[in-house]
């Protein structure tokens, strides 16, 4: 199989400057200031892809190799010796090829039906493209996408839900070299009220999606959106699939002439007067599509007759140097340990962690070979394989491991040992010509292939582009990564680090000098403090009448809707039937979809907040449900979208920010800082929802009509408490306003934005995220928890990609918001925005029960997602919720982690439950606590104490 | 015993490495120390658990504080060397009306101790100021702030007067007290000892139909409740206090003063049940005259020994069979009631994961006389020729709870002329008597080490001695004094020289590795120079 990935690049045209390189009939004239000219990355991009096809032949610089090696095995030893183990690895080169997709949108009728126009969409690399689009239209306000009008569907298109549609490329017969040769035209009229397409680019093959940071490409015929173009460097690639990679939106600014008096709106006074503005446009976007190219490497082991040492031989038909990053490992636990010398010719000691040799080129110069000693009484070599500074080689993720205590079994060892390696069905067949060595002086070459199974063994390519960007970051492995976490800052243990964590003591020191004197002089103005009352500065007076929100402690959350549930219209209803059923399985507090008239049917763009008919169901089903929830015991949420809300009418200039209902606000309630709805109030306290006008809550009348609606929605629908929507979008300081105006039971704010990246690899410490979120509940004073993003973030990485030692953060505490402020972290994996039918960012497939067994059993609040409590996992899920409560783990239940390593997580929570996520192996250690299974699973266990 | 005794303390020691349960050792420990506790088997305390954590979700909802500063802890690092050290908080952390008190200066005060690499802090929990509120929020409050601070705690639970600043009594007893005074400790003036319940009322049902011992029982389980979720991972270690100041004695010091006191105190033997104790005991051994008052020569709270008959030298009182009789029975209250309330203690504390402790005195005043009156005053019979402190020990041993003894920072040289102290071989009797008796030592200083003294090389060399390893040592106290500048450079350059033993070993290339703190590693007395 070709594993195509491929990587767009924005860059500019080849003519100088940017906007000429448009087919523009008439020059752009108007809001220049929307316009920004796409920065291109380019030059950086065509030095890197030089470089790697360059290296093939690219002059070698071999360091100088050690003289006086006298144990260096020669060719005689090994001719002579008994073959202990061998094995040929299949590995998969990156190679990178450049491909452009090309955007073109011109008239398609004849010279009297202007309104006809045509967009053409391709691309030139092979593959199985689609493309995944919809429309959005003039008079939607929503950020949502819908289906386009059935006449402007080309054939083939599949419907997908009721937003969107794919439609597959068509391969072109290709006339000459450049030509396309994927293809799709899209047919529309530009008097349907389409204010903009969008679409993204998926490969099918290889399931390969891109977009530009969520969001998509967009071809906008209105002025009306923002266009976001700030697509400039940074751009972070990833090296797994599935995850987006970047690229820009495109703004089409056109004209505003070219289809205004066609436009049949205007001819209807009520309508949308919007700026509807066609212009031909020709874009191509180069990018760059990885492809992989086999190569083999070949392992011996042999024992050496004139020493006590083992033999190594490496034999590759890899092009260029090829460094070996190795150890050897003493036992079976692969920690990294530097072999000793002497060390092969050319062996840099890397880090004081491992060896770097240097392959020497083979006769013929088609690869190269190494012959290395290892000790009797190691048990295996691990290594990895550097082609050059960017470009590593692993095995699938985790190192090649090469036995050799126990030289009697040998390919059934590695096949045990490799935990995480999937075996791929129908990926290529072994190649023996091709591994075989072209240098006949390896006499048991042949041997050695015939007896090892041929192994799929995928290696990643990382971070092959963005050479400038990636010179510190450079693909670490496991092991060094985990040599900066062990870099604990601990003052009284200087043992190895010494020049590093000097410094960090100095900073401690500093630290501790600073709040020493804080301490010093608030303790010196309150010195008589014991007998005069107190000022209030010096008070921490815990909060006796503020609702802590965070309800009893022992919560199990239900999300109890997902993307879909308005679909039936009687939601509510349905939902009903489940009570019973959702409170057996131990379930404490539900949380229903927004309850108001929306602009969208899932609610998520309110318009009425006094109007609680919705798609859902009617205010009156709604109260019963409510009912339902109460009669068996489980706590009511209802959905406050605070943030933004939707306008009845417009204003004088046609800007829809004049609302109606009960609470008829003028554009003194939205923020000023939106250009698109002119609201007179203040500035937003936060980011902005750009789909929707922004709610000013600095505005006393608005947050006193907010407390009045949320106090009204508590007594008239009977909810316990919130999930606030988008709280990214104002101070945390109104929510406390908010919460303890309406003392709810329980609340969770949605603060979601995105982890921190280094060259699309996730960054180990996300603490600059959490901060973020536990600042936010700081703001609220603690009156609401939050959705604890950053553990569904590094569950993610520690998942997907096998690195579970991600779940320790530096101080050997959860990395999550949970792992600081557990009683306020809502846990969670999934909801109805990261999966459901919309998918922004779901969790690593197949893997939802390790999810599960992690936040059912540590700390925080967890919520269990609707799709998943009604699916093939309920019976493991509800299994671990019993434990949970059985053990009566709560939401401040310590965490102690007993192992955070690269196949698996274990810790012990309150000392009654033990837990392992991870296909490696844990048992809890059996000393005066005896454990016994309580659940378990695929790659997972939970103990509790007998 | 042993072999319980040390797992018991293991689990404190490696909180992390027992968590929770090391309940079966502890069960073995209270089996072979003599009293019958069946019901500390396992499931029984399983069954406490679960109890206590229901209910406990009632008291701790409320209870949590925001917190600003959000730090995560810094890494624990399991010391095989001096054992653990803690610092105090100032005793009115938490101040009457329920309020904490210069809680920022507390906040940066435990994430500058944490940064420093101390190991926790000690908790001082007024029985009145918990009790009257029935809300434990503000104490939570610091022991979250403690926790977040990555700090462990010794709880030490106070239940009787303190000299400064006060600790009152909840207001139920001190209504009772008003209706009947005799209940407080009454000196031969008539004088009632404030905030001091008297020993002799410890199982009479004086408290509106309680006695004190159950009144203490439901201050413990309150306690145990509030703070179940705490124990074992941030609880380290509970210390009762079995007396004034939080130490086993009689109020012996005058009711007003300074701290320094150097009088030889007096008798506390004077409200009604005392005395009828006392007439009870005098008529059962015979010498019914004897139970009429306590000893009439006896001198004045600040007088000399020599003031009065009762403490001479040569040919006082205390040596005759009415000073025998009347010391063995002032002694013996006081050991019952340290006896009772350790009981008390251990029923409601001894199935948890932490190490119980209580506080000795260091009397050294007027240690170097035959008679050693102060510690006589405050109810240990320790004479020329008497080891009073063995009984004390066998009884900490009893209840497998460590001892200890404040005074560690000072020398038999630096005390005042005239009062014939004698600290350091004061000392050495108590820990000799602890080590006789398999009781584990903490210690403490008596007060902040100042400039000039040799106070932090005692501690140290008390610390970390052989024969006398101390499990933990607390400092005393946090408050303005402790982080000013005359004082908080000294107390970095203790806790760094404490960890020294173990840098030893370490292949530290140079002295210059190592970090300099504004004060170069001088000791002793040297520092005075320096700072000067």
């Amino acid at each position: 199989m070709l594993l195509v990935r491929w990587k767009p690049v924005l860059h500019c045209p080849p003519q100088g400057h940017p906007r000429r390189g448009f087919a523009w009939p008439r020059g752009p004239r108007r809001s220049l200031l929307l316009w920004r000219p796409i920065r291109s990355p380019a030059p950086a991009f065509l030095s890197i892809s030089s470089s790697k096809f360059s290296q093939a032949g690219r002059a070698r610089v071999r360091p100088i190799v050690r003289a006086g090696l006298a144990q260096t095995p020669s060719l005689a030893d090994v001719e002579n010796a008994e073959i202990l183990f061998s094995e040929t690895l299949s590995l998969k080169r990156s190679q990178t090829v450049e491909g452009k997709i090309a955007v073109r949108l011109d008239p398609a009728g004849a010279e009297e039906e202007v309104s006809k126009w045509r967009l053409t969409i391709g691309c030139n690399l092979e593959g199985k493209w689609t493309l995944h689009w919809g429309v959005s239209y003039c008079d939607d306000l929503g950020s949502e996408w819908d289906q386009p009008p059935p006449e402007m569907r080309p054939p083939e298109s599949v419907l997908i839900k009721d937003y969107a549609i794919e439609t597959p490329l068509k391969r072109l017969s290709s006339q000459s070299e450049r030509q396309i040769l994927h293809e799709l035209q899209i047919e529309f009229d530009s008097n349907t009220p389409i204010a903009a397409i969008h679409f993204v680019l998926k490969e099918e093959e290889t399931g390969a999606w891109f977009q530009h940071k969520g969001r998509d490409f967009r071809i906008s015929f209105t002025d009306y959106f923002e266009v976001d173009n700030s697509v400039g460097g940074n751009q972070g690639f990833s090296i797994w699939p599935g995850t987006f990679d970047e690229i820009s939106s495109l703004l089409l600014k056109a004209e505003e002439s070219t289809s205004k008096k066609d436009d049949p709106d205007d001819e209807d006074g009520n309508v949308v007067k919007q700026n509807r503005c066609i212009a031909p446009i020709y874009k191509e976007f180069p990018i760059l599509k990885e492809e992989f190219v086999p190569n083999h490497m070949t392992v011996s082991v042999r024992s050496s007759d004139k020493t006590d040492k083992n033999i190594v031989q490496f034999d590759t038909d890899l092009p260029g140097d090829v460094v070996i990053h190795w150890g050897v490992c003493m036992d079976d636990g692969r920690k990294w340990v530097i072999p000793s010398t002497p060390h092969p010719p050319a062996t840099k000691i890397f880090r004081q962690k491992a060896l770097q040799t240097l392959l020497q080129p083979k006769a013929d110069g088609l690869g190269s070979w190494g012959l290395f000693l290892v000790d009797e009484g190691t048990s295996g070599v691990v290594f990895v394989l550097k082609l050059n500074e960017y470009t590593w080689l692993n095995n699938n993720g985790t190192d090649f491991f090469i036995p050799i205590g126990s030289v009697s079994s040998t390919t059934a060892e590695i096949g045990s040992d490799d935990i995480v390696h999937e075996q791929q069905a129908g990926t290529e067949t072994h190649d023996v010509r091709n591994s075989l060595s072209p240098n006949n002086s390896y006499p048991l070459q042949n041997k050695s292939l015939e007896a090892s199974d041929p192994k799929n063994i995928n290696i990643l390519p990382m971070k092959p582009q963005g050479a400038q960007e990636a010179k510190e970051a450079v693909a670490y492995t496991d092991e060094i990564i985990k040599e900066i976490r062990h870099l604990v800052t601990d003052i009284s243990s200087e043992k190895g680090k010494r020049a590093k964590s000097k410094e960090a003591q100095e900073n401690i020191l500093q630290e501790i000098e600073k709040l020493a004197a804080e301490a010093y002089s608030i303790f010196r103005i309150s010195i008589p403090c014991f007998v005069e009352s107190v000022s209030d500065t010096e008070l921490m007076k815990p909060a006796v009448k503020l609702s802590s929100g965070t309800g009893s402690g022992y919560e199990i959350l239900c999300q109890g809707f997902n993307w879909e549930s308005h679909k039936s219209g009687r939601w509510y209803s349905e939902l009903r039937d489940n009570t019973k059923e959702l409170s057996s399985l131990g379930f404490t507090v539900v949380w229903l979809p927004p309850p108001t008239e929306s602009v969208s049917p899932e609610g998520y763009m309110p318009k009425d907040l006094y109007n609680l008919n919705s798609r859902y169901g009617s205010l009156e089903e709604l109260k019963d449900l409510v009912n339902s929830f109460h009669e068996v015991g489980i706590k009511v949420l209802g959905d406050a979208v605070l943030n933004h809300r939707c306008a009845h009418y417009q204003n004088k200039n046609g800007i829809w920010n004049v609302f109606g209902g009960r609470l008829n606000w003028d554009d003194r309630a939205i923020v000023a800082d939106d250009p698109h709805f002119q609201g007179r109030g203040n500035k937003s306290s936060g980011d902005n929802f750009h789909a929707a006008p922004n709610i000013d809550h600095s505005q006393d009348f608005v947050r006193r009509d907010l407390k009045e609606w949320l106090r009204w929605l508590r007594k008239e629908v009977g909810y316990d408490g919130w999930r606030l929507d988008f709280v990214r979008g104002f101070w945390g300081g109104y929510v406390k306003d908010y919460m303890e105006a309406t003392e709810p039971y329980f609340a969770v704010g949605e603060y979601w934005d995105s982890l921190s990246y280094t060259y699309g690899d996730m960054d180990h410490n996300q603490d600059a995220h959490r901060q973020r979120i536990v600042d936010w509940i700081n703001a609220t004073n603690g009156t609401a928890g939050a959705f604890d993003v950053t553990t569904k973030g590094i569950l993610h990485s520690a998942l997907e990609k096998c690195e579970y030692w991600r779940l320790s953060d530096q101080n050997g505490k959860p990395p999550g918001v949970v792992g600081w402020w557990a009683s306020r972290a809502v846990t969670f994996i999934e909801n109805h925005d990261t999966g459901s039918t919309q998918g922004h960012w779901r969790f690593p497939s197949g893997k939802e029960m390790q999810g599960y067994a992690y936040i059912l059993t540590h700390p925080g609040t967890p919520a269990v997602f609707y799709d998943h409590i009604f699916s093939h996992y309920q019976q493991e899920i509800s299994r671990l919720i019993s434990v949970r409560n059985e053990n009566k783990i709560h939401c401040r239940s310590t965490v102690k982690i007993t192992k955070a390593e690269r196949d698996v997580y274990a810790a012990e929570i309150d000392g009654k439950l033990a837990v392992k996520i991870g296909p490696g192996y844990y048992e809890p250690p059996n000393g005066p606590t005896k454990w016994v299974v309580a659940a378990e699973g695929r790659d997972y266990k939970v103990w509790e104490t007998s | 015993m042993e072999v319980g005794l040390m797992a018991k303390q293991a689990a404190v020691t490696k909180p992390h490495a027992f968590p929770a349960r090391s309940l079966g050792f502890g069960s073995s420990v209270r089996g072979g120390s003599g009293t019958s506790r069946i019901g500390y088997e396992a499931p029984a305390s399983v069954a406490w658990r679960k109890r206590s954590i229901r209910v406990a979700r009632d008291g701790t909802i409320r209870s949590e504080v925001v917190v600003e500063e959000k730090a995560s802890p810094p890494p624990r690092k399991d010391k095989a060397g001096p054992g653990r050290l803690y610092v105090g908080l100032p005793l009115d952390v938490v101040a009457d009306g329920n309020v904490v008190n210069h809680g920022k200066a507390i906040a940066a005060g435990l994430r500058a101790l944490a940064l420093l690499g101390v190991d926790g802090v000690e908790l001082p929990i007024s029985w009145g100021v918990a009790m009257d509120s029935g809300d434990w929020s503000s104490y939570l409050a610091v022991a979250s702030m403690a926790r977040d601070a990555g700090l462990h705690l010794r709880i030490s639970l106070h239940l009787h007067c303190h000299r400064r600043p006060r600790l009152p009594l909840p207001k139920s007893v001190d209504c009772a007290a008003a209706a009947d005074p005799d209940i407080l400790f009454t000196d031969r003036a008539g004088r009632r000892r404030a905030d001091c319940l008297s020993f002799a009322v410890d199982d009479l049902p004086v408290l509106d139909g309680r006695t004190p011992m159950e009144a203490y029982e439901e201050f413990f389980r309150s306690f145990r409740l509030a703070f179940a979720d705490f124990f074992g991972s941030v609880i380290t270690d509970i210390t009762i206090g079995l007396g004034p100041n939080g130490e086993l004695r009689y109020p012996s010091f005058p009711p007003t003063g300074s701290n320094r006191f150097t009088g030889v105190g007096e008798f506390q033997c004077y409200d009604k049940y005392m005395l009828a104790d006392l007439k009870r005991h005098a008529e059962e051994t015979g010498n019914p005259l004897w139970g009429l008052s306590g000893p009439h020569d006896a001198p004045g709270y600040n007088q000399l020994p020599d003031s009065g008959n009762f403490f001479k030298d040569h040919g006082g009182s205390w040596e005759t069979p009415y000073g025998q009789f009347f010391l063995s029975w002032y002694s013996g209250k006081l050991l019952s009631h340290g006896d009772g309330l350790l009981s008390v203690a251990s029923e409601v504390f001894g199935d948890l994961p932490v190490a119980l402790s209580a506080k000795v005195p260091l009397l050294h005043c007027w240690h170097d006389t035959r008679s050693r009156p102060s510690q006589l005053t405050a109810g240990f019979y320790n004479t020329d020729g008497r080891d009073g402190y063995e009984a004390v020990a066998k009884i900490f041993a009893k209840h497998s709870c460590s001892m200890i003894i404040p005074g560690m920072d000072l020398t038999d040289g630096e005390q005042p002329q005239g009062v014939r102290s004698g600290p350091q071989s004061l000392l050495s009797q108590i820990m000799g008597a602890c080590k006789r008796h398999g009781v584990k030592l903490a210690g403490e200083n008596s007060s902040l080490v100042r400039v000039g003294t040799a106070g932090f090389t005692n501690i140290k060399e008390n610390a970390l001695a052989e024969n006398s390893r101390l499990d933990s040592f607390t400092y005393q106290r946090m408050g303005a004094e402790f982080f000013s500048p005359d004082h908080w450079p000294l107390f970095t350059e203790f806790i760094r020289s404490m960890a020294q033993p173990e840098m030893e070993q370490d292949d530290i290339p140079s002295n210059a590795e190592r970090l300099s703190l504004s004060i170069n590693s001088v000791p002793g007395n040297d520092r005075e120079l320096q700072s000067a």
